[in-house]
């Protein structure tokens, strides 16, 4: 038999894909219905599946084969927003989508998950092969992990790989514990913590922006930066996720997790290879590497921010304590914002500036990277400290990277003026980009997990979050401290000016 | 005799440039964004149906931006060349800036054929690669396609337009031979085939059995093989190993629409049995009684172009496949 496919043509090929079946739990919960199942459509409505792919879905609510199947096509022609639907492609789909009821915590749910996988298995020629996807509530993660482990399901004739949704455990004890219990059925190599900011195609970009290219890299580092600003602002509030948000605040619900790993993306050193280990190795080292605070230097170096009821746009807009579920002298933080440093040879001086909210004026996600100013002004002194340079990375929306530098002013004389170059993912390059599911998802099958988090990156992320938030929970705040519609409370525009920076307004 | 200044069509090139960007700040203060990835040559006959030519260029230029260079051959006559320069801009979605890419449209007759590198050599961007789509078969047989094809780190060809199989299929070779990077629409078409047999081949099972398969069939449409069909037979063969018995036959094509070169491949033998075959927009995987549908869009010039423009470089598995196919066409060399 031989070892390599000989119909194999990497150079015209997409990644071949194995054949598998995808187990998920909590099939009938948003996350399945707005963003896993269209992405898996769409994977199929782009060849990317084999043809023997099968998804099961598990969920509490019995339903037949069929009804579930009814449910999925109303998700995929709800939310497929830039895919158009497919009779063909969707019943061929759908012939591949079949549903198990059950409650976690049901020894019997896992003896009939497996008696059906067998079934699928022998029938569509999977190969053995099982990815098991946790769309539940973190507390099921265990209870799931372990029940597949009894059933026998975590081993088989084929690979087994467990996803998992953030958050990963609520500080670094329960993150241990968690990957303690996921351990006990599945090897971290087959475990893939899914942080959806890292399949983003900027983030991506990020890499080859700064390892396919000569010209970025030697201006990467202490000397040349001045600081660094991480955005990931939200105009909206918490539209009816208020007990959600209760337990987990901006700080760990955003920086603990997608703004750390961006932060380590821009700020890793190269890896020796493209490989998964390689490149979350270097994530991990930067992580481990971010500066521990004492107490007193969080109070300086971090700010919690609540937003209040505003109008904007000639409408009311309530305070994060009268949305629903919120209690109404809450002390969930809705914002935070942190000045950290990285302690390496690279980076030692150089402030990381992460800021996350909700309420913010808009919606966007960016990374501004502000480099120190021409060593001597020979023109106008304040041009460069008025308009020093900048490169932005756009995350979200309009995907990009600007570089804002200073131009001469047509006409007599040395007047200066700052000018943008952009570089635009979506007009520069035409190409539909896949969302993050979908390559996170593809990703997994494939068994690629560059851009999953590993276990020492998440407690690396814990190290960093967890001593900020145990000073946060012992302060009482007076909240709300900005009002909704704004770019945070004036403690974090303080924050900066003590080390004579500002935020950007992007 | 009508001449062309490649300088006086840089000038105007730059003129056009700065009329967009004062149009621009006049009207909405946004600009227009430049954007160039590479040269395009595209050498079309006076016949090639303006319109079309036109709809695939503008197509292919958010994720190809290049200077266009669109060369129509007049046929014979007086020695003559003309130009018209202008620009082909888009406003992307959602966004507030357009962006736009040149072209130039140069007229030739067959007599001015030779003076064409000349012209085009000044014209090209500079470090960024040149591609020569040439969609003219007559020209792909003139002497006059070899100096421009030099011009180019590229050449793509459509061997399907071309009757005569066997004999594009051996100017290719040679082409090829002479160190030519070449790319032919008619290989293109096969891709989404050939991924998806690919994909077949991943399951460990079906991979196991390859060496058991036996027959290689490929039903084509029209009476006589095209390139598409011989060049799917040949690297399935060689795939294998070169055990099967290759054999072509024709198959009606019933959609109105741009007819498919190929319409189904099948590889058989004991315990295996597998087939691809169109159906209108879609392609039926079968494998062994097991049947699944994916999209399969015809393949239109705009979908064929954006895969080769993707890839610069030297092509081995076409490469290897061409001169497979040249072997079986001429068995005993030519």
């Amino acid at each position: 038999m031989p070892n390599e496919n000989p119909f194999q043509d990497p150079l015209r090929f997409e990644r071949q894909v194995p054949e598998c079946i995808v187990v998920i739990f909590g099939a009938n919960g948003d996350l399945t219905r707005r963003k896993l199942i269209p992405a898996l459509y769409r994977l199929a409505f782009d060849r990317r599946l084999s043809a023997g792919f099968a998804v099961v879905g598990i969920s509490r609510t019995v339903v037949s084969d069929d009804q579930f199947r009814e449910r999925m096509k109303e998700a995929v022609q709800k939310f497929s927003e830039d895919t158009q639907f497919d009779e063909g492609v969707w019943s061929a789909f759908a012939s591949g989508l079949f549903y198990v009821a059950g409650d976690i915590g049901d020894p019997g749910l896992y003896s009939n998950l497996a008696a059906r996988v067998k079934e699928i298995q022998e029938k569509r020629k999977t190969g053995g092969n099982v990815l098991f996807y946790l769309s539940t509530q973190p507390s099921q993660y265990a209870p799931a992990a372990l029940g597949l482990g009894a059933a026998g399901l975590g081993k088989g004739s084929g690979w087994r790989r467990l996803v998992v949704e953030k958050p990963f455990g609520r500080n670094l004890e329960t993150a241990r514990e968690l990957s303690d219990q996921l351990h006990q059925v599945f090897q971290e190599r087959d475990v893939y913590r899914i942080d959806h900011y890292l399949g983003k195609e900027t983030v991506q970009n990020i890499l080859a922006f700064r390892f396919g290219n000569g010209i970025f890299e030697p201006l990467w580092n202490r000397r040349y930066v001045n600081h660094v600003q991480i955005t990931a602002a939200e105009s909206i509030g918490v539209e009816g996720r208020g007990a959600y948000y209760e337990e987990a605040g901006a700080l760990a619900d955003m920086i603990q997790n997608h703004l750390l790993q961006v932060m380590a993306t821009i700020a890793m050193e190269p890896s020796a290879s493209f490989r998964a280990d390689s490149v979350r190795d270097e994530r991990s080292k930067l992580l481990r590497s971010v500066r521990h605070m004492s107490n007193d230097e969080i109070r300086l170096n971090s700010v919690p921010g609540q937003y209040g009821p505003a109008r904007i746009g000639g409408q009311e807009v309530p305070g994060y304590r009268q949305e629903p579920g919120v209690k109404p002298d809450s002390q969930t933080d809705t914002y935070a914002a942190v000045a950290l440093c990285v302690e390496n040879w690279r980076w030692a001086g150089v402030p990381f500036y992460l800021r996350s909210g909700k309420r913010l004026p808009k919606r966007v996600t960016e990374i501004a990277i502000q480099f120190n100013p021409a060593p001597l002004a020979i023109f106008d002194k304040n041009d460069g400290e008025l308009s020093p340079n900048l490169l932005i990375v756009r995350i979200q929306p309009d995907e990009g990277i600007s570089l804002k530098f200073l131009s001469k002013r047509p006409g007599s004389g040395m007047n200066l003026r700052p000018v943008s170059m952009d570089f635009n993912y979506g007009s520069s390059f035409g190409e539909r980009s896949p969302s993050a599911y979908e390559t996170l998802l593809l990703d997994a099958i494939i068994g690629d997990a560059t851009l999953y988090t590993r276990q020492d990156m998440v407690e690396a992320s814990w190290n960093v979050v967890e001593p900020i938030q145990n000073v946060w929970r012992e302060t009482k705040f007076e909240f709300p401290n900005y009002a909704a519609g704004t770019w945070g409370p004036a403690a974090a525009d303080e924050m900066l000016a003590r080390r004579g920076h500002i935020w950007r307004k992007p | 005799m009508p001449t062309l200044s490649p300088e006086k069509i840089l000038k105007e090139l730059a003129e056009l440039w700065v009329s967009e960007a004062k149009q621009g700040q006049d009207e909405t203060a946004t600009g227009v964004l430049r954007a160039c990835t590479m040269t395009l040559v595209v050498v079309a006959e006076q016949t090639d149906d303006p319109q079309e030519l036109g709809e695939t260029l503008a197509a292919l230029m958010p994720e190809h931006p290049a200077r266009a260079i669109v060369i129509r051959l007049s046929g014979p006559g007086e020695r003559a060349l003309a130009e018209r320069v202008y620009q082909q801009c888009w406003m992307p979605f959602g966004q507030r800036r357009q962006i736009c890419c040149e072209q130039v449209e140069i007229t030739s007759s067959d007599d001015a054929l030779s003076d064409l590198p000349s012209v085009v050599l000044p014209l090209t961007v500079a470090d960024l690669p040149v591609i020569l789509w040439c969609r003219s078969a007559r020209l792909f047989a003139m002497p006059e396609f070899t100096p421009l094809a030099a011009l180019a780190d590229k050449v793509v060809i459509n061997s399907a337009a071309v009757a005569d199989a066997p004999a594009v299929v051996a100017r290719m070779l040679a082409a090829v031979d002479r160190g030519l990077v070449l790319g032919d629409l008619a290989w293109t078409r096969l891709t989404r085939w050939r991924n998806m047999l690919a994909q077949i081949f991943e399951n460990r099972e079906n991979l196991a059995r390859l060496a058991d398969v036996r027959r290689v069939n490929v039903t084509h449409t029209g009476e006589a093989s095209n390139t598409s069909a011989l060049f799917m037979g040949c690297w399935v063969r060689d795939a294998i190993g070169g055990n099967a018995q290759l054999s072509f036959a024709p198959g009606a094509w019933n959609t109105g629409s741009l007819p498919s070169p190929v319409l189904a491949v099948r590889l058989s033998g004991e315990g295996i049995d597998v087939e691809l075959r169109r159906e209108d927009d879609r392609m039926i995987v079968t494998v062994n009684g097991l049947s699944q549908c994916t999209n399969l869009p015809l393949a239109t010039p705009y979908l064929l172009m954006r895969e080769e423009l993707g890839i610069v470089r030297r092509d081995p598995v076409f490469e290897r496949t061409l001169a497979s196919a040249a072997r079986l066409q001429y068995p005993n060399g030519r």
